[in-house]
């Protein structure tokens, strides 16, 4: 897939990706802090790369490490919002 | 007829016959007809072996093509002497100076069969490889832009797999 269209899917050119700025994004780089972040939406630019974050899911922050190929899809797709159907027994019938 | 070992029958028009091809909708077809002049009521068995040839050798290797012959039309009437010199702005320039970069021939970016199959066998494995939710859907099977599961959901079934068979 063109690394383009992935950032701007269906988005007009002139506005750019979205993205939220995060002010603690260099000392996180260098301390290896991951940045707590409700951003779901924003777009992983390319100076995200070797971040770690916690990205809310609705419920907790999933830790997602940003790697080479994440450039141009947003945070919310590295953190599941659905849990698994999984049956259980009930104990006493 | 036989065009890249696929049979296409004599009695088929031209730009329907095209769309056997993976890859190759209405509307390309009518595209590629109209860049080899082949007329839309021309029939296979109708094709001159030059035509026959030239499909061939487009369909096999479409990034090869040359560019689209440039057909001039005829310059707009304007008395040049009364017009006011017209001058663009900024934003104008800029629109024109991105319609030139947009132009690029759409039949030389053309991907069809075997070659489209694999862009989009890559394309799901590099979701799956980075483990966002496009490819975890596509791993279970599943539905990837939000339809519903309660029922049905045949042609995710059927097709959404990590290693895409067709």
């Amino acid at each position: 897939m063109l690394p383009t269209l992935v950032a701007q899917a269906g988005r007009s050119a002139w506005k750019g990706p979205f993205f939220v700025a995060f002010p603690n994004l260099r000392e996180a780089m260098e301390n290896n802090i991951p940045i707590r972040t409700k951003a779901r939406a924003c777009t992983i630019l390319p100076n995200f790369v070797g971040v770690r974050f916690l990205v809310h899911n609705g419920k907790q922050y999933l830790p997602v490490t940003v790697t080479q190929d994440m450039v141009g899809h947003k945070l919310g797709e590295f953190s599941q919002t659905r849990k698994r159907f999984m049956y259980k027994q009930t104990k006493n019938k | 007829m036989h065009i890249l070992g696929k049979l296409l029958r004599d009695n088929l028009y031209v730009p329907y016959a095209l769309t056997f091809f993976y890859g190759i909708g209405p509307a390309t077809a009518q595209r590629i007809c109209a860049r080899y002049q082949i007329h839309d009521r021309c029939k296979i068995r109708h094709l001159t072996p030059v035509q026959v040839t030239a499909l061939t050798a487009f369909l096999s290797a479409p990034s090869n093509t040359p560019d689209a012959p440039v057909q001039p039309v005829a310059p707009p009437r304007v008395n040049t002497l009364r017009a006011k010199p017209f001058a663009m702005s900024s934003l104008a320039v800029k629109k024109e100076k991105d319609a030139q970069e947009k132009s690029k021939d759409p039949l030389q970016e053309l991907r069809i069969e075997s070659d489209l199959r694999r862009e989009i066998r890559e394309n799901i494995a590099h979701q799956r490889m980075i483990g966002s939710y496009v490819g975890r859907r596509h791993a279970m099977g599943l539905p990837v832009r939000g339809q519903s599961t309660r029922h049905n959901s045949k042609t995710a079934r059927k097709l959404n797999r990590v290693e895409r068979r067709n």
